[in-house]
């Protein structure tokens, strides 16, 4: 079986119950692809509901004070829902449709992913359940608040490590009882086949769009970076280029509080093992007897074990490099753009902003650097505002509760 | 009492370490007094997605009491020294592949393992497993679920496998099934290939037992020992093996 598989990475290792229906959604897929009015009403909703094409930004400001390459920003993250997460999740919510599914269902880290697919689903009127895990509803609320009041269920997941890996455990479970009447919008390049393949396609919009407004401005990118979770935003991002030699391609995964076991998420660069894991074969980290290790990451939505096969395979073939950012330092790049550029990165998304200042700190500017916002940092309000003012956000919060208690007092007192 | 006095051929599923090492020895022995034909030796593995909630939580637990692959190869070289019930060793190909397949089969044929089942190593997708275990005397099981299409039936029948594992319904492990003519007719198809049908997902109860074995030539129950084992973690022995006798109709 050589289809699925990107070298030695991919394929779909599943258990016979989800077969069928990962073979219908192959079929079904392949339909819509080859159907030109599917792909109209992709884009009119990009362009209607989506707010395509999202903005290139020349940030000159942070040009200038890196004082090297020239950094352009794709500003991703003003799409709708606040990250590039509603690309495939409105691409994936209209193949359902087309498959006669009314319900849907979807895993989230950092909640971004959930929260796309909340939307679409109110939007086209699906039921709509995303498995969370609590450590993720914990620190990502906003979101949770959001995707509730969107009308979807949030179903916290307690198994295991109670982030991602686990919510995709719990999705698949689900799935395999439900599959006659729900689809499963997987939010990242990865799982069983044809799900990497299906993401990739929906999300390459980002980078057919950062080939056009460059060429616009005749502008020859040096290098691209993104970040690195599953690897949706960035094999989107990178997807016109692969087949190309230049520009380089760069992805920045989590590098955590640093390369301890547990302590980070880096899968290429010899820490991660191939291993099978949730569908498909790829790089995992893993302990000396093969279970799945921890992971730790600032941003929920880098907080993962494993990568996509076809990066894995990029970053073997040596045509996309990796590198880590740790915690520390995505915070410092949210700092950094914030107050050179007025745009707010999401935590995962800085992450690969880290990387690009130091890249443009090391080239000339007869180079240009393109960083993919993939997210904005709305959402992280509750991490980086603790970091960055403690005190005066302490004090908002408790202010803030005490208020709300003593409204919920008066009304049970009424 | 032994299986040859069962009325109720019973594949009994276990989990080493759970809750202990010592009390998951002690529970192998119940199964096998209580008349458990087989044993399904699961070796836990930390994303069991074909498992519900009880299975999950007893793998979860397991691995903290310090379950290791090779702590589970000690566990089943034991078993197979004490006993003649054959030993069938489950888990995910993660784990299997994590051990690399022919390694991991060759282990198993050593310690005495009469079949191995890796459910997301499909016959199609599956590593190496089927022939390596075909030359190490081993039988791989394909594991069939209710609703695979016929394509995928006779995809599986053409690995000629002696046991098949049929779950009887769609979904995980654990929760309920009802036994009626939709997953009687699905095992029947099954064993016209001449396979033995190990069938089970939610077999807790005599009633079921009774009702899958018209179709198929063993039961699998598996949650419902993981929840008597929870209840009586401290002596989980007595009430494992009143319940097996129970199924099995030694008792």
């Amino acid at each position: 079986m050589n289809s699925g598989f990107f070298g030695a990475f991919g394929g779909r290792y599943v258990a016979e119950v989800l077969r069928g229906p990962l073979d219908e959604l192959d079929l079904a897929f392949q339909e819509a692809s080859r159907d030109a009015t599917f792909w109209e009403e992709f884009h009119r909703i990009g362009a209607e509901y989506v707010g395509r094409p999202t903005p290139l930004l020349f940030a000159e400001n942070s040009t200038r004070e890196l004082g090297g390459a020239r950094l352009y920003i794709k500003l991703e993250g003003l799409a709708n829902t606040g990250a590039h997460k509603i690309n495939n999740a409105v691409g994936q919510a209209l193949l359902a449709r087309r498959m006669g599914k009314h319900r849907i269902i979807a895993e989230t880290g950092a909640g971004q992913h959930g929260l796309a697919t909340a939307a679409i689903c109110a939007k086209l009127g699906l039921e709509c359940t995303v498995y969370m895990g609590e450590v993720d509803i914990n620190r990502q609320r906003p979101n949770v608040y959001l995707m509730e009041v969107f009308g979807a269920t949030v179903v916290p997941v307690a198994s295991g490590s109670r982030t991602l890996k686990d919510a995709v455990n719990e999705a698949l479970r689900d799935w395999a009882g439900s599959y006659d009447t729900t689809h499963y919008i997987i939010g990242s390049a990865l799982g069983p086949s044809p799900y990497p393949d299906m993401v990739r396609e929906f999300q390459s919009v980002i980078g057919q769009e950062v080939v056009r407004q460059l060429s616009e401005r005749e502008v020859t990118p040096t290098a691209m970076v993104a970040c690195v979770g599953g690897g949706s935003n960035a094999i989107g991002f990178f997807a016109p280029y692969l087949e190309r030699e230049a520009p380089r391609l760069i992805g920045v995964e989590a590098g955590g509080r640093g390369p301890e076991p547990g302590q980070h998420a880096a899968r290429l660069n010899g820490l991660g093992r191939t291993g099978i894991v949730q569908g498909y074969k790829s790089l995992f980290l893993l302990d000396d007897d093969g279970q799945v290790s921890h992971t730790h990451s600032v941003s929920a939505g880098l907080d993962y074990p494993g990568v996509g096969p076809q990066l894995a395979w990029l970053g073997e073939q040596g045509r996309i490099e990796f590198r880590t950012a740790t915690d520390e330092q995505a915070l410092e790049a949210v700092q950094f753009f914030a107050r050179n550029e007025g745009v707010v990165f999401a935590l995962e998304s800085a992450h690969g902003g880290y990387q690009a200042m130091q890249l443009a700190r090391s080239l000339s500017s007869n180079d240009a650097v393109v960083v993919n916002m993939s997210g904005r940092g709305d959402k992280d309000l509750f991490i980086t505002a603790r970091e960055l003012m403690p005190e005066t956000w302490h004090e908002f919060l408790v202010s803030e509760a005490t208020s709300i208690a003593a409204s919920l007092e008066e009304g049970r007192s009424r | 009492m032994t299986r040859d006095d069962a009325a109720y051929r019973i594949m009994a599923h276990m989990i080493p370490f759970f809750p202990d090492y010592d009390a998951s020895v002690q529970v192998a022995s119940a199964l096998i007094d209580g008349g458990a034909s087989y044993l399904e030796i699961q070796f836990p593995y930390s994303d069991p997605t074909a498992d519900g909630p009880a299975i999950q939580g007893a793998c979860a637990t397991a691995l903290d009491r310090g379950f290791t692959v090779s702590e589970g190869w000690r566990f089943v070289r034991d078993l197979t020294a004490r006993t003649p019930v054959p030993v069938f060793v489950m888990s995910y190909a993660g784990l299997v592949y994590a051990h690399e397949v022919q390694r991991f089969v060759k282990t198993a044929a050593d310690a005495g393992v009469s079949g191995l089942i890796v459910p997301d190593l499909p016959v199609d997708s599956d590593e190496g497993l089927f022939a390596a275990a075909a030359d190490a005397g081993v039988h791989a099981v394909p594991v069939i679920a209710m609703g695979a299409g016929e394509s995928r039936l006779r995809l599986i029948e053409s690995v000629g496998a002696e046991y098949v594992y049929a779950s009887l319904r769609r979904g995980t492990t654990g929760s309920h099934t009802e036994i009626g003519p939709e997953n009687s007719a699905f095992v029947d198809r099954l064993a016209r290939s001449g396979a033995r049908v190990l069938a089970g997902f939610g077999i807790a109860t005599r009633e079921q037992v009774r009702a899958v074995l018209d179709h198929a030539h063993a039961a699998v129950v598996g949650s419902a020992f993981v929840r008597a084992i929870g209840e009586n973690p401290t002596a989980p022995a007595d009430p494992v093996r009143r319940l097996c006798a129970r199924l099995s109709g030694i008792g």
